[in-house]
Formats: structure tokens, C-alpha cells, sequence
């Protein structure tokens, strides 16, 4: 265990580097001069001349990869060019409720498709199997941009159960929350169906059952367990979308998160912040995908064995 | 003065639904829930938050008007963009190089501080020192020095007679003291001597202001406003049926205003406003150096057919930049009613004959730069099929906002776009119009020479006499409107939408929140 806790940690490390790597050359993949870009070509010369020794960007780029690394080191992302406030501090503002709106998706795509997918795997050929089909293809395929406006209109506006929008109370969370998890839940859910339908004509399986175990005992006890791993797997890719659909989905719910910051500071071509938020997000992914593959690990022993996953 | 900027919209998709939602709304029938604002408190929704309070660094339209209410300027505009004494009592030019504004009495910050002379002049001086990252630094250029014979007396000294300079003297006041701890950055949460004093500046998400029991004119009668950022113009509207808002005045969608004006509980204001929609050209192009060409643009559009389909109706048929109601405003210019024939026969006249008559090859082509706003690009669209019956092809290209604003100011384009909002001074005659202003220095980005307007301009700025000024500029915009370096397209309407249970609300050309010192909350 602990030689593949090392190694997925070195793993992860390299990631780290790898991400902090490209977010640095951001800045210099850009055609043109990035200083004309940010204040636009008829800006003042002085006023270059103070961005660019501000950025650091009269040096070369070794220096300057170099100073960048270090000011990693002790937390300091920079300022943004729009507001001239520490980006740090930006992003820390915003990053728990991103956070909170990822938490509370994932949760509910679980909540929502566990049941279905255990009710469809036992009920391969009913009307539950085909009412989960129905759900998993609506929520797969409709866009948030579009589920967003039509729960409000429904819940908020209509029954008058929840708020519109904005960031508070419980009750705000859960239009965005559904918003941004129903199409993980869809996948999820039929993931699950998928493997654990597999899993059912298992030996393992059928012993259960031969030892008197029903049907549904079969599914939830014996099979469940077996099949979860595909699931912790699609969590960990799936995170990524959840991340990235937070930029349509809290601009939609007027959501203060990182999501929104990203969209305003492309806008805006506020360079460091657009580095701030990429790096955290690319940051927050690595680190999800190093705890789900330590769990997998704890789930499946074959992998901490250093076996083949089934 | 600003461009109109026009933010892309992540979810212009989605107005592809619209129409389906609006019928939807029209049905669904729910009362206003208790607002989650305390009592006496009016909710404004946003589209943008603002980057920054501070009146020194303030320079986006909404952030100018939070300012509005947070903060006195030596002077304020009226609603024909003349100059009104506000912190000052008065003032006075003992000569065409001196301004000397007496204080009123009285007059307390929000920390209980009392507003001098000081205070004025350490806020001026802070925005005019070198080191200063104020876009405000340029209009103050002007200024020699300022000094203080008494704490309630402040005197500029001008380098030269400049008549623009009052323009400068709108800013908002800061406290001597907060201004020496943040001499050359924006402050986050500033404090003012305006009727609302700051409580909290949550940027991107809210500003909330409360009233200011010490306010020396009238205090306010609204216990607070607080600002809320809705970035989607759904969304928005969807908030305010709920009544979550009581108030929206920016991007409003003209389809919108039909089903907003049936709803309960529900007022629409609309007003003619400031803003200057116009086509740019440039006229180092040979084909549009043509006089006849560029007049042959302006008769071949029929602005009022855009404005009935497109707008709904929501602008005016423009002549100038300087709007009806602007004290320097004068209609006795040249204008171009829709006239295809007479278009043709100029472009017949320019030496550009239309190849095939009626067939589809052009006269001529050129590239027309507008943004990704849904909106703009069916403006272009229909512009497009009005210049082909004229025989002018249009390629229509559209950018991203920094791209395109990027190419706009660098002169990169043959045709373009856009507004100007917030227009107050004349001046914006000089800085569009004199040749001395083409790009990369100035905003006379389609490179306009002419000898008269440069001398027009030049003396309007350094005339300090209303009457006289205003003389020159009729006679300005009578020489631009015959030269067209642009193409007038329309004054837009100011929009808003307000819950019944605001009360005193008046709209304003300018735009601005102003008139909300005087509101009041009604409950139902």
C-alpha cells in the first residue's frame, strides 16, 4: 500500500508541475505582444513600460519561470490588471462556493443515480428500467443554459418553492445543483445499470442467489459493492465537467464562484487572474483524481497489490 | 465619455427560446413574495458589477453611477448636460485662467468629518501626480495648480482658458485622509458626502448602500438601495417577476419590453436618451474619401425601418452625436432621409457604375466590423441587404469585444459599429473630429481631416461663453453632418423597468440613478 501511495503521490506531484508549467507559459502562447493585449495597442508607452517590469515580462523567460516558481511557493498569484486586487485573495473569496455548488451537484448526481441504476439493473426489461433510460437521456441531453432558466421559471417563479438565484440560504443551492449534476447523474446511472447487470451473471452473484439470497438482496449486497468501481472512476473524469460547467451554470445563477471570475477576467483579458483560476481548477481536479484513486485502491485490493483492475 | 461596451453574452443561445418562455411567463401567475431587502430598502439589478467605487478610478458606466449616489462632485449636470453647482455653493472665473469654487457650509462625510477645501484639493492632486494610475490624469492635464485661501475656498489654475474643464469638476470628493493612506490606488470601500453612505462592496455580486442621516441637502428617502449582479438578461427578468428586483435599467432586450409592460405591479419608463449609435468609416479608403460615397451609405439606409423591426421601435433617427436636449444640440444640419435612387445616382456620380443594374455583382465591396452581440449582428445583417440594393456589398465580420474594440481604435477597419454613451461635454467634437485625434493617439478613428472643424473645435474649447460655444458647435455639427466622417444611425431610448412599489422614480437621459435620492418605497 504505502509503495503505491508513493507512487500515485509522485504521480500527482508531476501533474502539479506539469499544470503550474503550461498555466505560466499562458502568458507567452498568446500571438502578439501580451501587454498590447491587456491595455490595447494605443496605450500609453510609460504605462507599458510599468505592466511589463510589473509582470516581470522585460526579462527572459528563465528568470522569469524562475521568479514565477517562487512566488508560487509563498502564495502570491499576482495582481489583477482590472482591479488591482490580489488575485489570491480574489479566488479565496470565490473558491468555497464553487466548492459548495460542485459538492452539492456530485451529491445529488448520486443521489439521483444510484437508485435508478440499482432499479434498472434489477428490473432490466420493466418500466422502471425504461423510465431511467428516459431520464438518463434527458438529462444527458439537455444543456444547462437552457435546464437553468426553465427549473427557475418552474420552481421559483411558478410554485414559488425557491429563489431564482444568488448565493445564501440551502434553498439557492438546489436549482444550481440540479442544474449542474443532472447530466452527471444520467451518466452515472447508466454506468451503474451497465455493470451491474454484468456483475449479476457472475459466479458470485449466482451463489448468492443459491444460497437463498433474493433478487434484490443480490443486487444491493452482492453486486453493488463489485460494480462501484467504474463509478469512482467516471466521478473522478466526470469532475472535470463539473468544474468546467460551473462557468455556464453559476453565470446563469448569478453564483459567486470561480467559474464566473474565469469568464469576467477572459473578458476583461486580465491575464493573472485568468492564470489564478486556471491553476486552481486544474489544481482542485488533480487533487480530486489523486483522493478517488486512493480510494479505489481502498475499495479494490488487486490495486494496491499492484494487480490488474478487472 | 465611453463606447458602448457590449459584453458577450455566454448565453446569447439561448434567446433562441425566448419566445416560447415569454409566452410561458405571460401565463404563469404568482404573487410577489416578501422581498428578502429590509424594509424601505430599493433593489437594483445589474447586468455588471462595478471594478471599482473609488471616483477617482471609476470609469465604467455603472460604477459612475453607485458614485452618483455615494459621492458630491464640486458640480453636477442637469439633464441638458449644463453644469450646476452641487458641493459648491457657487463658482466663479475672475479670469479665463481661474476657477474659484466656495464650499457650502456644513457639509459632513459619512465618518461625521467635516468637507473642505482640502479634502477637494487632495483628491484633485492625487488624480493630477505623475505617479497616479488614474484614467481620469489626462482630462486634469489642464490644470497648473490648486490652492486654498481658506478652507472653504478652492482655486484652479488653468495652463489655458479650457471650457471642458468644468466636466472634470463632476468627480466625487474624498477625505484628505483616506486619500494620503491610498495615494496611488483605488480605495475599496470609499467614503463619501453623498446621500447613501457604503456598506458593503461585494464585488460581482452586490453593493449595499444606506442612508446618510447627515446628508446637508435633502436627506434621502429611501432607507438604502442595494445593487444586485444578475449577469443573464433572463435571469434578470425572471428575478424581477418574482420581485426579488425593484428596478432595472441596463440591457434590457427591446422584445422583452412588450411582455414587461403586461405584467402586474409592473411600470415601464422609457425616455429618449444620450446615446449615438453610428456607422464608422474609414476615410483613408479611397472609395469612402468619396463624399458622394459616404452620402450615398446615408441615403440608401432606412434607419426607420431598423429601428421599428429591430429595436421595437426603442431609438430616434439621429442627425448628430449630440443629442435633442443637449444645450449645444442644434438641428439645423444636413440630414439623409432613405433615398435608394439618389444613393445610386451618387455612387453613378463617384465613378463606381453598377456593373449588371438590378443582378446580384456589386458596385463595389467592403468589410463592416461589428461584435458577437446577437443584436449587432442582425443590425449588420439588415444593413447589408440595405446597401445591396444599392449595389454596395457588405462583408460582415464579427469579433469578440476586445478584438473588435481593439481594431476600432488602431483604425483597422474599412466600415464599423458602435455608440458613444454618456456624452456631456461638446468637446467630444475635438476628440472624435480634430485631426490632431487620429489614431493610435485619439478617437478620430476614421482619420477625418478638415480645416474648419479643426478651427471650430479648437476655439469651442478655449471659449468659456455658453452662448458663444454653442454658437460654434451648431456650426461644427452643421459642417460634420455635411462631410459625414460618420454615419448617424439613431439616439437610443432609455429602458426601465420598476415595481410599482418604487415611487419617485424618474428616468434620466443621461442614464444615470440619480433621481434615486428622491425615490421611495411604497409597500402594497
Amino acid at each position: 500500500m504505502t509503495a503505491y501511495l508513493l507512487r500515485r503521490l509522485g504521480l500527482a506531484g508531476l501533474s502539479v508541475f506539469g499544470v503550474v508549467t503550461l498555466v505560466f507559459l499562458l502568458i507567452h502562447v498568446i500571438p502578439g505582444d501580451p501587454v498590447d493585449a491587456m491595455l490595447g495597442e494605443t496605450a500609453m508607452a510609460a504605462d507599458k513600460e510599468a505592466l511589463r517590469h510589473q509582470l516581470g515580462l522585460h526579462r527572459s523567460i528563465a528568470v522569469q519561470y524562475g521568479r514565477y516558481l517562487r512566488r508560487l511557493g509563498h502564495g502570491n498569484l499576482g495582481r489583477s490588471l482590472h482591479s488591482s486586487r490580489p488575485v489570491r485573495r480574489m479566488i479565496v473569496a470565490r473558491y468555497p462556493a464553487t466548492i459548495e455548488l460542485a459538492a452539492a451537484a456530485l451529491l445529488l448526481a448520486l443521489l439521483v443515480a444510484v437508485p435508478l441504476g440499482v432499479a434498472a439493473a434489477a428490473r432490466p426489461r420493466s418500466f422502471v428500467n425504461l423510465a431511467s433510460a428516459g431520464v438518463a437521456l434527458f438529462g444527458a441531453a439537455v444543456p444547462s443554459l437552457w435546464l437553468g432558466p426553465m427549473l427557475m421559471l418552474i420552481f421559483a417563479v411558478w410554485l414559488d418553492w425557491l429563489p431564482v438565484s444568488g448565493r445564501g440560504t440551502l434553498a439557492h443551492l438546489v436549482l444550481p445543483a440540479l442544474t449542474l449534476g443532472i447530466g452527471m447523474a444520467a451518466l452515472l446511472a447508466r454506468l451503474l445499470r451497465a455493470t451491474l447487470l454484468e456483475r449479476l451473471h457472475e459466479e458470485f452473484v449466482r451463489t448468492a442467489r443459491a444460497k437463498g439470497a433474493g433478487r434484490a438482496r443480490a443486487v444491493v449486497v452482492h453486486a453493488l459493492p463489485n460494480a462501484l468501481l467504474p463509478v469512482i472512476t467516471a466521478v473522478g473524469l466526470q469532475a472535470g465537467a463539473l468544474l468546467s460547467g460551473a462557468i455556464i451554470t453559476e453565470t446563469i445563477f448569478s453564483w459567486p464562484g470561480i467559474g464566473r471570475l474565469l469568464l469576467l477576467a477572459i473578458q476583461t483579458r486580465d491575464y493573472p487572474l485568468v492564470q489564478g483560476c486556471v491553476l486552481v481548477i486544474a489544481l482542485t481536479y488533480v487533487a480530486l483524481n489523486l483522493v478517488l484513486d486512493l480510494l479505489y485502491a481502498w475499495v479494490d485490493p488487486r490495486v494496491r497489490l499492484g494487480g490488474e483492475p478487472a | 465619455m465611453l463606447d458602448g461596451t457590449r459584453r458577450v453574452s455566454a448565453l446569447s443561445i439561448f434567446l433562441v427560446t425566448r419566445g416560447a418562455l415569454c409566452l410561458a411567463l405571460c401565463i404563469a401567475g404568482c404573487e410577489r413574495d416578501a422581498s428578502t431587502a429590509p424594509p424601505g430598502y430599493a433593489v437594483v439589478g445589474l447586468d455588471n458589477g462595478p471594478v471599482t467605487l473609488d471616483p477617482r478610478y471609476a470609469t465604467d458606466a455603472i460604477g459612475s453611477q453607485i458614485g452618483d449616489l455615494l459621492f458630491d462632485g464640486l458640480t453636477r449636470l442637469d439633464d441638458q448636460a449644463r453644469y450646476f453647482p452641487h458641493l459648491a455653493a457657487d463658482w466663479n472665473t475672475p479670469d479665463p485662467l481661474t476657477f474659484e469654487f466656495h464650499l457650502r457650509e456644513g457639509v459632513l462625510f459619512h465618518d461625521g468629518t467635516p468637507v473642505t477645501a482640502a479634502d477637494v484639493k487632495a483628491t484633485f492632486d492625487s488624480v493630477r501626480a505623475p505617479d497616479s494610475r488614474s484614467p481620469k490624469g489626462v482630462s486634469l492635464a489642464v490644470i497648473e495648480a490648486i490652492d486654498t485661501p481658506d478652507p472653504l475656498t478652492v482655486r484652479f489654475h488653468l495652463r489655458e482658458a479650457f471650457a471642458p474643464f468644468l466636466d472634470a469638476t463632476t468627480m466625487g470628493i474624498l477625505p484628505a485622509r483616506a486619500v494620503a493612506t491610498s495615494p496611488t490606488t483605488a480605495i475599496a470601500a470609499p467614503v463619501g458626502s453623498g446621500p447613501f453612505r457604503l456598506v458593503e462592496f461585494a464585488p460581482d455580486e452586490r453593493v449595499v448602500l444606506v442612508r446618510f442621516e447627515h446628508y446637508a441637502v435633502r436627506p434621502a428617502r429611501l432607507a438604502g438601495v442595494i445593487f444586485k449582479v444578475v449577469p443573464d438578461g433572463l435571469v434578470r427578468l425572471l428575478e424581477f417577476r418574482r420581485g426579488g428586483l425593484d428596478l432595472i435599467q441596463s440591457a434590457i432586450e427591446p422584445d422583452a419590453v412588450a411582455w414587461l409592460r403586461q405584467q402586474p405591479h409592473t411600470e415601464v419608463l422609457t425616455r429618449p436618451g444620450t446615446g449615438f449609435q453610428y456607422l464608422g468609416l474609414n476615410l483613408s479608403d479611397l472609395r469612402l474619401s468619396d463624399i458622394r460615397v459616404r452620402r450615398a451609405i446615408a441615403y440608401a439606409l432606412d434607419r426607420k425601418a431598423l429601428i421599428r423591426t429591430l429595436l421595437r421601435g426603442l431609438a430616434t433617427p439621429a442627425s448628430g452625436l449630440l443629442a435633442p436636449g443637449h444645450w449645444a444640440y442644434s438641428g439645423d444640419v444636413p440630414t439623409y432621409g432613405y433615398n435608394p435612387k439618389r444613393a445610386a445616382e451618387l455612387l453613378d456620380e463617384a465613378g463606381y457604375p453598377d456593373p449588371d443594374g438590378d443582378g446580384p455583382a456589386p458596385r463595389f465591396r467592403l468589410s463592416y466590423k461589428t461584435t458577437t452581440v446577437d443584436l449587432r449582428k442582425r443590425i449588420a445583417e439588415a444593413i447589408q441587404a440595405q446597401l445591396a440594393r444599392v449595389g454596395i456589398a457588405l462583408d460582415i465580420r464579427s469579433y469578440e469585444w476586445g478584438t473588435f474594440y481593439g481594431d476600432i481604435k488602431r483604425g483597422n477597419f474599412q466600415i464599423y459599429s458602435l455608440s458613444w454613451v454618456g456624452v456631456a461635454d461638446p468637446d467630444i467634437y475635438f476628440l472624435t473630429c480634430h485631426s490632431s485625434q487620429v489614431p493610435p493617439v485619439g478617437n478620430n478613428r476614421g482619420r477625418f481631416v478638415d480645416a474648419s472643424v479643426d478651427a471650430l473645435t479648437e476655439r469651442a474649447r478655449h471659449t468659456l461663453d455658453r452662448d458663444e460655444r454653442a454658437r460654434l458647435y451648431a456650426e461644427t455639427q452643421q459642417r460634420v453632418a455635411e462631410l459625414l466622417p460618420v454615419i448617424p444611425l439613431w439616439w437610443n431610448t432609455n429602458v426601465a423597468v420598476l415595481d410599482t412599489r418604487l415611487r419617485g422614480f424618474e428616468l434620466r437621459a443621461d442614464g444615470s440613478l440619480r433621481s434615486l435620492r428622491d425615490a421611495w418605497i411604497e409597500e402594497r
